[in-house]
């Protein structure tokens, strides 16, 4: 089991490393990630939103649908703890 | 070689991360190390994302002076870094913590009923029990 | 007003589900009648959706008005609309159904019960519903945890079943998370449309290649595809009756319809069929899942863990149909969406009705049982016929399509493969009637004179009867209808280009 995940784990970080190869360098500001979509955000966003912390603005506003996901993650961990914890507690054991 | 690496040297160290979390999800007996190999896991994927929003030169994406009325000048994109990774991964992060506390809670379940977190020791009591 | 509905899928159920524990903490009593009211509006409106589709075509909704790139947008076609309405429509008859499951099997649970069924049906529509893949993902983890929960409190062993699915799950949602941030990297975009139009020229990067596979590898991970499959039986076989009767059909359904979405809407069919050899790689797995799944089904005696490898094996038709990659082919692949998501749905609900009548899943202790509860196994009969593709039924139309899909490929052992799976099916389910229909009475029996007309009618209560009934004849009705079905909405939901 144990050479299984570790040829496994060798495997998918060999994968990641082989589709680096093509990727921008690090820091570097005219990549796809930097050009394409985020522009945008820090030309606009404190215009359209009033917000000066740039992911405040995407974050509560452009991709508020997103937070809204993440808030409901984290009701579901908690209902989920409810549901499997709590019965045991009035009567120990079963 | 050396210089491809140090060019790249962000991706290098995740996916190191990466492999070091995979390998104990997939290979360690104990389910609490399998627990800390999902989370190893997890910050290499947020240390992966955050560090694509980088850019060489610049700062936190917080525009001050910029605020009402002169919206009009043309702010320098370069001079702030990608703000959009950096919201994901706060995304991100609560997601994997919210899996983390599911998961705590499913152990709790499993120690009540085995009184261990080994799996060879809990495969050997649901044989001896039969079940 | 129409465009409103597709709001209507994701808001209702989620807000609803916050309510859950307040109307359980005034009154217990309310929460069955509350999810069922409530599930009521994802149906209707994704009705709406569909209609809306069907008449002016596809159309896409802003998130808080945010124009796509840089906000979030629902992406309504065919294909989402299409699988919207199956899952909202299971959910709702399950949750009818789940009523006297619960109260027998979680009786101290059901509020946080039923709060997390509403959670899994808001995660699974928004997986369907959205175009964006970074939001993809946190719906897939909403379902996903709801998922994990509801499993462990479960029978014996559910625990350790459900902690195993937590770490694959996560591994597999990871990966696809993973695949998200190679393609933003190369493209900067995380809205499917747009990403459509930039990937094309970049079709040869290796960036974009790497985060193909580790797309396909989360995705098969969750649909639970072949060799990944091992987490899929216990989790799935140890959870209470009606959340098994919900994630059984759904879960993989799901799964293979992101898996259609990512292969052939993000990226083009030409890289998909083309430039990567993805497709002969997974039409083989699949193959490996009909054959696992079946010969696992044989053997097994308990009714649902033979189900749970069913499943398995159904997975592996619905790949079958992407991986031949033509019209035929991928038509039946999106049928059988449908037609597996609602025979599933039934045989899962008549194994949650027979334990909870007679306390037993062993398939040799069902003697007598069309006597005890004849409507359940007429609708268990109608749904194995279906399984096995007899014709007036549901099943036989989909194999058909995929059968024909797969010769037109030229994949003679992958068509010939599914003939076989009919086959393994007709002897798992001829087994489990036989013993239900014809097992001859055993002499002990017939000495204290224990006669047919002495075993009383013991029928499942109405709640869980009649979404059995609905079930059993939608899988009759689902077949006679499936030339509309196909030529007024599947043949929209296939690419164009083939």
């Amino acid at each position: 089991m144990k050479v299984i995940a570790l040829i496994a784990a060798l495997m998918t970080g060999a994968l990641l490393i082989y589709g680096t190869e093509e990727m921008p360098d690090w820091g570097d500001p005219n990549s796809p990630a930097s050009s394409h979509v985020s522009p945008k955000y820090i030309q606009e966003a404190t215009e359209k939103t009033a917000t000066p912390n740039i992911v405040t603005a995407v974050l509560a506003d452009y991709r508020s649908y997103d937070t809204m996901g993440e808030v409901v993650v984290v009701f579901t961990a908690g209902i989920g703890c409810i549901l499997m914890l709590r019965k045991k507690r009035k009567g120990e054991g079963d | 070689m050396l210089e491809y690496i140090i060019s790249k040297y962000n991706f290098w160290i995740y996916v190191i991360l990466m492999m070091i979390g995979l390998y104990a999800m997939m290979g360690k007996r104990n389910f609490v190390k399998k627990l800390i190999g999902m989370n190893i896991f997890q910050s290499a994927i947020i240390l992966f994302f955050v560090s694509t929003g980088v850019k060489a030169g610049a700062t936190v994406p917080i525009l001050s002076g910029h605020g009402h009325g002169h919206g009009h000048e043309l702010i320098e994109v370069a001079k702030y870094i990608n703000p959009l990774p950096h919201v994901l991964m706060l995304t991100a992060i609560v997601v994997s913590i919210a899996t983390t506390g599911v998961a705590l809670a499913v152990l709790i379940l499993i120690y009540r009923r085995y009184n261990t977190l080994e799996e060879d020791e809990i495969l050997k009591i649901r044989k001896d029990t039969g079940v | 007003m129409a465009e409103q509905f597709a709001a209507l899928v994701i808001v209702v159920p989620l807000i609803a589900s916050l309510f859950v524990p307040l109307i359980g903490w005034w009154k217990k009593e309310l929460c069955y009648p509350w999810v069922v009211a409530v599930l009521v509006v994802p149906l209707i409106s994704s009705l709406g959706v569909l209609n809306t589709v069907m008449t002016t075509g596809k159309f896409s909704y802003r998130l808080g008005g945010w124009a796509p790139p840089w906000g979030i947008e629902y992406m309504l076609d065919h294909l989402s609309a299409f699988v919207l309405v199956i899952v909202s429509f299971i959910s709702l008859i399950v949750a009818i159904y789940a009523k006297k499951s619960v109260e027998d099997e979680l009786p101290e649970k059901t509020v946080p019960f039923y709060t997390l069924f509403l959670l899994l049906v808001t995660g699974l529509l928004g997986i369907v519903i959205t175009g964006d893949v970074f939001n993809l993902f946190v719906f897939l983890e909403i379902s996903a945890l709801s998922c994990y929960a509801l499993i462990a409190i479960g029978e014996e062993g559910a625990p350790i079943a459900a902690f195993n699915y937590i770490i694959i799950g996560t591994i597999g949602a990871c990966f696809y998370l993973l695949g998200v941030g190679y393609l933003y990297i190369a493209t900067g975009s995380l809205n499917m449309a747009d990403l459509a139009n930039i990937l094309p020229d970049l079709y040869h990067s290796k960036v974009i290649l790497i985060a193909f596979a580790f797309f396909t590898v989360g995705v098969a991970v969750k649909a639970g595809l072949f060799p990944l499959h091992v987490w899929l039986p216990d989790a799935y076989c140890t959870a209470p009756s009606a959340v098994s009767a919900l994630i059984a059909p759904l879960m993989t359904k799901v799964a293979a319809y992101v898996m259609i979405r990512v292969m052939f809407t993000v990226f083009q069919p030409h890289f998909s069929v083309d430039i990567v050899p993805v497709f002969a790689i997974l039409g083989w797995l699949a193959v490996f899942a009909i054959f696992f799944g079946g010969i696992k089904a044989l053997a097994q005696t308990d009714l649902k863990r033979m189900l749970v490898y069913i499943v398995v094996a159904e997975v592996g038709y619905i790949v079958i149909g992407v991986s031949v990659a033509n019209r035929m082919g991928l038509t039946g692949a999106v049928l059988h969406i449908m037609n597996d998501a609602v025979m599933m749905a039934c045989l899962f609900l008549v194994v949650g009705a027979i334990f909870y009548k007679t306390g037993t899943r062993d398939i040799h202790q069902l003697r007598y049982l069309n006597k005890k509860m004849p409507f359940t196994m007429a609708a268990f009969t109608i749904t194995a016929l279906s399984m096995v593709g007899i014709p007036p039924a549901c099943g036989f139309f989909s194999k058909w399509y995929l059968i024909l899909g797969s010769i037109e490929a030229g994949q003679w052992v992958w068509a010939a493969t599914l003939l076989c799976s009919s086959l393994i099916n007709a002897v798992l389910f001829f087994r489990v009637i036989e013993c239900a229909y014809f097992k001859p009475m055993e002499p002990a029996y017939a000495h204290d004179g224990g006669t047919h007309e002495e075993i009383q009618r013991d029928e499942a209560p109405l709640t869980m009867l009649v979404p059995i009934v609905i079930m059993a004849a939608g899988v009759i009705l689902l077949g006679l209808f499936s030339g509309n079905i196909i030529s007024s909405v599947i043949q929209f939901a296939v690419p164009a280009s083939f």
